[in-house]
């Protein structure tokens, strides 16, 4: 790679309205950097969408995007020649073995055949799959479907993978072999990938960049490490005297905000924490002493991470205004 | 190599970069359209995928082996290049679209493969150019092999090149009226495959399509003639639009109106100037099939 690489992907007001009025993207501008990102926003933010324009198989309604300097609207195909996907949903045959199946992708991407055999190879064991690759596909379980989705997508040798929520439908352990892979291909490989998923808490571990979206607008572009100061949260559920509450923990230095009908989020490396692992702990004393004054009845305190929803939603404004 | 820095690893080589030649888009198209057309065949299936085109083949090559045996016995050639035995290759035609172009189209939408083709270099109109290319070369193949099987079963007993030669020049026009067959049959039995991924009422659709049209051409044909359609040499215009109404007419049609012989194996009467009503409707057919496939795999790419 050279010493300052170019963005991977540059977006400017970029914008997609479906026939029929749904806006999809609405001026979104923003950079990924090489490495691994995460697309995080919520089902129907607009990730799809902007991978499949990112593809060209998607005109924008207006603005442009760049992969790698080329146009997506004049140079798609030099792009895909560049960029492996991987689809959110099934998309394997049962019927033929992965072996087969990825030769005929990786020849599809462009390989001649013997080259396409080789690279399937290296691709299946790469994500894992060695001897099971001359099995059918239709007797394979969710994990390894998954894998052969990625190896199909890393046949081609991309500069870059655009991954639609990989961990789709996996058990946590299928999903920790799946995260621990995308990790690898992107610090071993020196492949660039965007991770699409709703899951911040999930993909958070693998990404150097976060790129958040809501309502195909931008939330916020950032490293990982300014977003997961406010990713630690408290959840603190109360039966009654929220509003109490919240007036109560706000007078004692934290930044509390209510969320859905029962409960207080209290972010954690925020006003009234310190940093570091004494600000859970910090704030965990203030949040009982203050439901103890109040004589509340508290029926869950928990931290946790947030996913991506509960993050920005009460925020978004603010969020996207910094960006 | 030089990314796999790690230390730890002894049996992982790494992950190598691709920096070989790679294939423009031409030649992808080729290797699809290649890969589609021997799963026409069920190549790279199992054996249960390759039952009905084998025994299709077989079946419409039985008259042309029977016509070599009795040739050598001293016999003429009784089966006509153009006309072939037409009642045997229509329905064996038949079955063979309906279930093979199903293999070709309504597997990928069924398992959604699709997005993997579309977010390759391909265009979205490569995939269907492919199949189409794909699935008239194997319709070719089940049509011609029999007639070439007929003319070299014929040939080898005569003597002489001008016999030879006679022959010869009567199979061409049997060649061209197969590829005829081929490109329009591959068209229609594509663009209604691609319509449904579910593989059962894509063969469903085909073979009612092309059945039912063909009894409805069929049915008013007799009335109309008294059962012997080809025995009429002056057609009414009743008769002459009834032979529109089927793929297997309009194709006897435009035979007969290039000047392909009446007899027995004849489906319609000679159309006279009509003649240019059946290729008209027989190019807007394959137009309208051609350009619905088309039109499927330009929205399907944006799905």
């Amino acid at each position: 790679m050279s010493p300052s690489p170019p963005a991977v992907i540059e977006t400017s007001g970029l914008t997609k309205e479906y026939p029929g009025g749904v806006i999809a993207l609405r001026g979104l501008t923003v950079t990924f950097a090489p490495g691994v990102t995460g697309l995080i926003g919520a089902n129907g933010a607009g990730k799809s969408t902007l991978i499949k324009t990112l593809l060209g198989l998607l005109t924008p309604t207006s603005g442009t995007a760049l992969v790698f300097g080329h146009e997506t609207a004049t140079d798609s195909e030099r792009i895909r020649q560049l960029v492996g996907y991987m689809p959110e949903h099934d998309c394997l045959p049962g019927d033929v073995s992965a072996t087969e199946f990825v030769t005929h992708m990786g020849r599809m991407s462009g390989l001649p055949a013997t080259a396409a055999k080789e690279r399937a190879a290296e691709s299946l064991r790469h994500v894992g799959l060695h001897e099971e690759r001359y099995r059918q596909i239709g007797t394979y379980s969710t994990g390894m479907r998954q894998r052969v989705k990625l190896a199909q997508a890393l046949a081609g040798d991309p500069r870059l993978l655009l991954l639609d929520e990989p961990t789709n439908g996996l058990d946590p352990a299928g999903r920790t072999a799946m995260l621990e892979l995308i990790e690898r291909i992107g610090t071993e490989f020196g492949i660039s990938i965007v991770v699409a998923s709703h899951l911040l808490s999930e993909i958070e571990r693998v990404c150097d960049h976060l790129v958040a979206i809501e309502g195909g607008e931008l939330l916020r572009a950032d490293t990982l490490s300014s977003f997961t100061g406010v990713s630690q949260t408290l959840v603190v559920e109360v039966d009654e005297g929220v509003a109490a509450l919240l007036e109560e923990l706000a007078r004692r230095g934290l930044a509390p905000r209510a969320y859905q009908r029962t409960q207080v989020l209290v972010p954690l490396g925020g006003p009234g924490t310190g940093p570091g692992t004494g600000a859970a702990d910090q704030a965990f004393d203030v949040v009982i002493g203050a439901v103890a004054d109040l004589r509340l009845p508290l029926s869950r305190l928990e931290q946790r991470r947030h996913q991506v929803e509960e993050l920005f939603r009460d925020e978004s404004q603010e969020a996207g205004n910094v960006s | 190599m030089s990314a796999s820095a790690t230390e730890s690893v002894i049996h992982d080589i790494g992950y190598r970069r691709y920096d070989g030649p790679r294939l423009r888009r031409a030649a992808i198209v080729r290797a699809l359209a290649w890969h589609s057309f021997r799963s026409a065949f069920g190549f790279g299936r199992s054996a249960k995928a390759k039952v009905v085109p084998v025994l299709a083949l077989a079946l419409l090559s039985l008259p042309a082996v029977i016509n070599a045996v009795s040739v050598s016995q001293g016999n003429q050639r009784t089966i006509g290049y153009d006309t072939y035995i037409v009642g045997l290759r229509i329905v064996v035609m038949l079955i063979f679209v309906a279930v093979q172009a199903p293999e070709l189209v309504s597997r990928d939408l069924r398992n959604r493969v699709l997005p993997l083709y579309f977010s390759r270099p391909l265009r979205p109109v490569d995939y269907p150019f492919a199949k189409y290319v794909a699935f008239t070369a194997a319709c070719l193949v089940m049509i011609e092999v029999p007639v070439l099987v007929l003319y070299v079963g014929t040939i080898v007993s005569l003597h002489g090149g001008s016999a030879v030669w006679a022959e010869t020049r009567a199979l061409i026009p049997g060649l061209l009226v197969g590829l005829m067959w081929a490109v329009v049959m591959a068209a229609i039995s594509l663009a209604l495959a691609s319509l449904t991924g579910r593989r059962a009422f894509a063969t469903g659709a085909i073979a009612i399509f092309f059945f039912l049209t063909e009894i409805l051409a069929v049915v008013v044909l007799h009335a109309e003639t008294r059962g012997d359609p080809a025995a009429l040499t002056h057609a009414s215009t009743a008769v002459k639009v009834a032979g529109l109404f089927s793929p297997f007419t309009l194709f006897d049609g435009v035979r007969r109106w290039l000047g392909g012989t009446g007899g027995d194996q004849a489906l319609v009467p000679d159309p006279g100037s009509f003649g240019v009503i059946y290729v008209v409707v027989l190019l807007a057919l394959l137009a309208a099939s051609l350009l619905g496939l088309a039109a499927r795999y330009r929205k399907a790419a944006l799905s």
